[in-house]
C-alpha cells in the first residue's frame, strides 16, 4: 500500500524509483542544480502536481518496522542526519535552533536518571484503523489502569463512529520485538521493555466472530 | 532630550545658533548622558561637531548590531567611556546550522582592546559570538568592576569557563547563560561562587545540562537577598525547588528545574505553599517534564504572571487548558503545539491582555505523527487576544482566509513570523499560493517591523510587502518566490529594511546586484542556496568597497555558484579572520 505526502512542488527530474525530493541541501554536491533546474516553471491551481516527499513502500527495515510490514523510507538523496538522532529532510528546516532541537530530544529518549526520579520515556501508540498515531509519555504512569484510562481518553475521539461495546486491547512490542499483552507482567518490567503500543479490536486478538 | 534637540536642529536663527555654539561642553554631556536610545544618540552625533564630541564622552552603552562592522580600534578610539558593550557575531541562520564551524565572531579581540581601554567595563552581552574558556578567565581577571555576563546562543566554551567568572568577578550582579552549545562537563563551577559573594541578582543555568552541587545553589540564594531572577536547570527536582523558593520569596523570575517526580502528599504541600509564598513572581519557565498532577501547586502564583514559557513542557490542551484559566494577565506566552487548537481556544478566552505568542512544534522532523496546531488555533487567539502584535506560529497547514481573519482581528502585529512547515505548502483548501495570506498582513499592519514567510509563494507576495511594509526591518525568506523581481520588489520597496535573509529561493544575479545602493543602509544581506554566480558577487564587492562580500563554499561544489552569500556594511575592512571556507571578496 502506498502512501504520499504531498508537496506542492512539482520535480520535473523524473523521479527514479523512489527519489521524489527537489530541495537542495548541504550534502546535495553531486547533483547540483540550479533552484530552476530543480523546480522548473511550474504554473499553480489546475497544472498543480502533487509530487511525493516520502514514499512508503518496501521490505521492512529492522529499525521502524510496524506489523504491517509498511516500512518509512527517506528515499531522497539528501537527508542529512541530525547527529541528535532527529532526523531533518532539509537541513536547518524548520527553523528550530539546535539547542531546542536538543531539549525536545533529550526529553523523549530514556536517559540515565538519579534514584527516586523519572525519566521521560515516550512511545508511539497506534489503534487498529486509525491512520494516526500519538505520542505518550510512560513515566507518567503508575499502573496499567491509569495508562489505560489515560488512552481511552486520548482515542476516544476516534471512536465516535464505533459501535457501541466494541472492547479493545492493548498491546506492546518488546525489546525483542514480540508483541504482547499488557497487564501480563508487573508494570515495572512492562516499563523497561516496551517499545511501542497499540491498540487492537479484541476481535483481531481473539479471533471471535 | 528629544524634542530639545530636534528644536536646537531646526532652528534657522543665527542668534539662537550663537548660543547653542557657547553651550558648554559639560552641560551638554550631562543632558545627553540621560538618552539611552541607541538611536536617538546617533541622531544626536550627527547633529554638528561639537554634539558629536559631547555625546562621544558622555555614551557609557554601545550597541553592535554586527561585530565585524567595526574594529575594536575604531570603537575605543570613538568612545572613552564605555562601561556597557553588547555584540552580536553570526548570521542568524548559524542557529540552524547554516553556518560553517569556526566561522569567526571571536569575542576575544574585543577582550584585550576593552582591558585597555575599558579597564572598567562592567556588562558585555554577547549574541552569536565564539566564546572560549581561556577568554573567560580573562574577563574574569582583567575587570574587577565587572557586574554583568549575558551569554545568548554562543559556543566555544565549557563550565570551566563559568567557574572562573564565579571564581573572580566579585561584584557579579548576573549570569545569563542561554541557549548555548557548549560543553557541560560539571557542575562545579556553581560552587566557585565564594561565601562572602552576595551580590547576585540575576541566574539563569536552565539550559545547562550537568547536576549542581544543591547545597551550594542553596547557600548562595540565601545569601544573596537581592536575587530577582532564578533559572535553573532540569537537575534540580520539585523537592530543590522548594527548598530554593523558601529561601528567596522576593524572587520575581523563575525557571523551574525538573517538574517531574514522586511526590507524597506532605512534600507537594509544601511545594505549593512554597509558591503561594512567592508572591512577586511574574514570569515562569522551565517545566520539564511537568505531570499534569503537580501543576495545580502553581495556580495561585499564576494569577500574577505576565510571561508564561512552557515551551519545555509537552502539555496535552486538556491540562493546559486547565493551567489557563488561572493566567488572566498573561501578556507572553510561549508553548509547544502539543496543546493544540484547543489549548489555544482556552488561551482566547482567558488571557484578553496577551500580546506575544510562540507556538514551537514538538515533533518537527516527524512525518508520522500529525498533530499539533492548525490556522484554527491562530484564528481562536485573534479573536479573544486583540493585543497580540508579536506571534511566531509553527504549524501544518494554512489558509489565506485565516491569516486575513487574523490580522483583521489584531492589526497592531510589529512580528508576524509564520513558519507553514512543509516547504512550498499552498493554502490547504483552496490549494492556492498563501501571497494573499502575507499581502493582508502587510497591508493591514502598517506599523510591522519582522516578517517571516512560509508556504507556496510566488513574486506577488514580495509585491505586497515592497508596496506596503513601509516599516519592515528584518525580513526572512526560504523555498519562495519565482523570479528576480520577487527580491528586487522588497529591495526597493522596504525602506526602512535592515536585515534579509533567504535560502533556497530562484533569486540570481540581477536580484543581487539590483540592490547595490541599498545594502549600505542595511545591516546584513544572507543569501543560500539561491541562483546566484561568484562573478555577481566580485562584481558586487568591486563596486562597493564599503561592503564586505563573504562567499561560504560547500565542498564539491561548482565553482562558479555561490553557495551561501554573507554581505554586511562594515567600516573596518575585510576580516582577517575567516576560516578558509569562507572568501572575502
Amino acid at each position: 500500500m502506498e502512501l504520499q505526502l504531498g508537496l506542492a512542488l512539482p520535480n520535473h527530474n523524473n523521479p527514479s524509483a523512489g527519489n521524489g525530493v527537489g530541495f537542495k541541501s548541504r550534502k546535495d554536491a553531486a547533483n547540483k542544480r540550479s533552484f530552476q533546474e530543480a523546480f522548473g516553471n511550474y504554473k499553480i491551481r489546475d497544472e498543480l502536481q502533487m509530487m511525493p516527499l516520502l514514499l512508503w513502500s518496501g521490505p521492512p527495515d529492522e529499525e521502524d518496522d510496524d506489523r504491517k510490514g509498511q516500512k518509512k523510507r527517506n528515499s531522497c538523496n539528501n537527508i542529512n542526519k541530525n547527529e541528535e538522532e532527529g532526523e531533518e529532510l532539509v537541513v536547518g528546516w524548520p527553523p528550530i535552533q539546535s539547542w531546542r532541537k536538543k531539549s525536545l530530544l533529550h526529553g523523549q529518549h530514556p536517559q540515565q536518571g538519579q534514584v527516586g526520579r523519572r525519566v521521560s520515556k515516550f512511545v508511539k501508540v497506534k489503534m487498529e484503523g486509525v491512520g494516526i498515531a500519538r505520542k505518550i509519555n510512560l513515566s507518567l504512569y503508575n499502573s496499567f489502569e491509569t495508562l489505560a484510562n489515560s488512552l481511552i481518553h486520548m482515542f476516544a475521539t476516534y471512536q465516535k463512529s464505533e459501535k457501541r461495546g466494541v472492547r479493545y486491547t492493548l498491546t506492546y512490542q518488546d525489546k525483542e520485538g514480540d508483541w504482547l499483552i499488557a497487564g501480563d507482567v508487573p508494570w515495572q518490567t512492562f516499563i523497561e521493555s516496551v517499545q511501542r503500543l497499540e491498540i487492537l479490536r479484541c476481535g483481531a486478538v481473539e479471533s471471535r466472530p | 532630550m528629544e524634542s530639545e534637540s530636534k528644536r536646537k536642529k531646526e532652528s534657522p536663527n543665527t542668534a539662537e545658533l550663537a548660543v547653542t555654539a557657547s553651550f558648554p561642553d559639560e552641560v551638554l554631556e550631562i543632558v545627553l548622558s540621560l538618552l539611552t536610545s541607541h538611536r536617538d544618540r546617533s541622531s544626536v552625533s550627527l547633529v554638528c561637531k561639537d554634539w558629536y564630541r559631547a555625546e562621544r564622552w558622555s555614551r557609557t552603552q554601545v550597541f553592535i548590531g554586527n561585530c565585524y562592522s567595526v574594529s575594536p580600534e575604531i570603537l575605543t578610539r570613538r568612545f572613552p567611556n564605555i562601561r556597557s558593550v553588547t555584540l552580536k557575531g553570526k548570521p542568524r541562520f548559524s542557529d540552524f546550522n547554516l553556518v560553517p564551524p569556526n566561522w569567526g565572531a571571536d569575542i576575544h579581540a574585543w577582550l584585550v582592546a576593552f582591558a585597555v581601554k575599558y579597564p572598567f567595563l562592567e556588562e558585555l552581552r554577547l549574541k552569536r559570538m565564539a566564546v572560549s574558556d581561556e577568554s573567560l578567565e580573562f574577563l574574569a581577571s582583567n575587570f574587577p568592576n565587572f557586574k554583568l555576563l549575558s551569554l545568548l546562543s554562543c559556543d566555544g566554551f565549557s563550565t570551566d569557563g563559568l567557574a572562573a567568572i564565579a571564581t573572580h568577578c566579585k561584584n557579579l550582579t548576573e549570569l545569563d547563560i542561554q541557549e548555548n552549545g557548549i560543553e557541560d562537563s560539571s557542575g562545579s563551577w556553581l560552587s566557585c561562587f565564594p561565601e562572602s559573594f552576595t551580590s547576585l541578582e540575576v541566574l539563569n543555568f536552565a539550559n545547562l545540562t550537568s547536576e549542581v552541587n544543591t547545597d551550594a545553589l542553596e547557600r548562595l540564594v540565601s545569601r544573596c537577598k537581592s536575587l530577582k531572577v532564578l533559572k535553573v536547570n532540569k537537575s534540580i527536582s520539585l523537592e530543590q525547588l522548594q527548598r530554593l523558593l523558601v529561601r528567596a520569596p522576593q524572587l520575581e523570575e523563575l525557571g523551574t528545574g525538573s517538574f517531574l517526580q514522586d511526590l507524597t502528599a506532605r512534600p507537594y504541600a509544601d511545594l505549593e505553599s512554597a509558591f503561594n509564598n512567592c508572591k512577586n513572581i511574574h514570569t515562569l519557565s522551565g517545566l520539564w517534564e511537568a505531570v499534569p498532577l503537580y501543576l495545580p501547586a502553581l495556580y495561585n502564583s499564576c494569577a500574577n504572571l505576565t510571561f508564561l514559557n512552557l515551551s519545555y513542557t509537552a502539555l496535552q490542551s486538556g491540562e493546559f487548558a486547565k493551567l489557563v484559566v488561572h493566567c488572566p494577565r498573561l501578556r507572553r506566552l510561549w508553548v509547544l503545539d502539543t496543546v493544540e487548537d484547543k489549548g489555544l481556544e482556552a488561551v482566547g478566552s482567558n488571557c484578553p491582555l496577551l500580546e506575544e505568542l510562540r507556538v514551537f512544534p514538538a515533533d518537527p522532523f516527524d512525518e508520522e505523527i500529525i498533530h499539533g496546531v492548525t490556522e484554527e488555533g491562530f484564528v481562536a487567539v485573534s479573536f479573544g487576544c486583540r493585543r497580540l502584535h508579536y506571534v511566531l506560529y509553527f504549524c501544518r497547514q494554512m489558509t489565506n482566509a485565516a491569516v486575513a481573519t487574523i490580522v483583521q482581528n489584531c492589526p497592531n502585529f510589529t512580528h508576524f513570523r509564520l513558519c507553514i512547515m512543509t516547504p512550498g505548502l499552498p493554502d490547504y483548501l483552496t490549494n492556492e499560493p498563501m501571497d494573499e495570506a502575507f499581502g493582508a498582513v502587510v497591508k493591514t499592519c502598517s506599523k510591522l517591523q519582522r516578517l517571516s514567510v512560509s508556504g507556496l509563494l510566488t513574486d506577488l507576495t514580495f509585491e505586497y510587502i515592497g508596496k506596503y511594509a513601509k516599516n519592515l526591518e528584518t525580513l526572512s525568506v526560504a523555498f519562495a518566490g519565482r523570479s528576480d523581481r520577487g527580491m528586487q520588489c522588497v529591495l526597493e520597496g522596504c525602506p526602512k529594511l535592515r536585515k534579509l535573509e533567504i535560502r533556497d529561493c530562484p533569486f540570481g544575479n540581477e536580484a543581487l546586484l539590483s540592490g547595490l545602493e541599498k545594502y549600505e543602509s542595511m545591516r546584513s544581506l544572507w543569501m543560500s542556496a539561491c541562483n546566484v554566480t561568484m562573478n555577481a558577487c566580485r562584481r558586487l564587492a568591486k563596486q562597493m568597497p564599503r561592503l564586505n562580500v563573504e562567499v561560504m563554499k560547500e565542498d564539491g561544489s561548482d565553482d562558479s555558484q555561490a553557495d551561501k552569500v554573507y554581505i554586511y556594511r562594515t567600516v573596518a575592512g575585510p576580516r582577517r579572520d575567516a576560516p578558509p571556507s569562507v572568501l572575502t571578496l
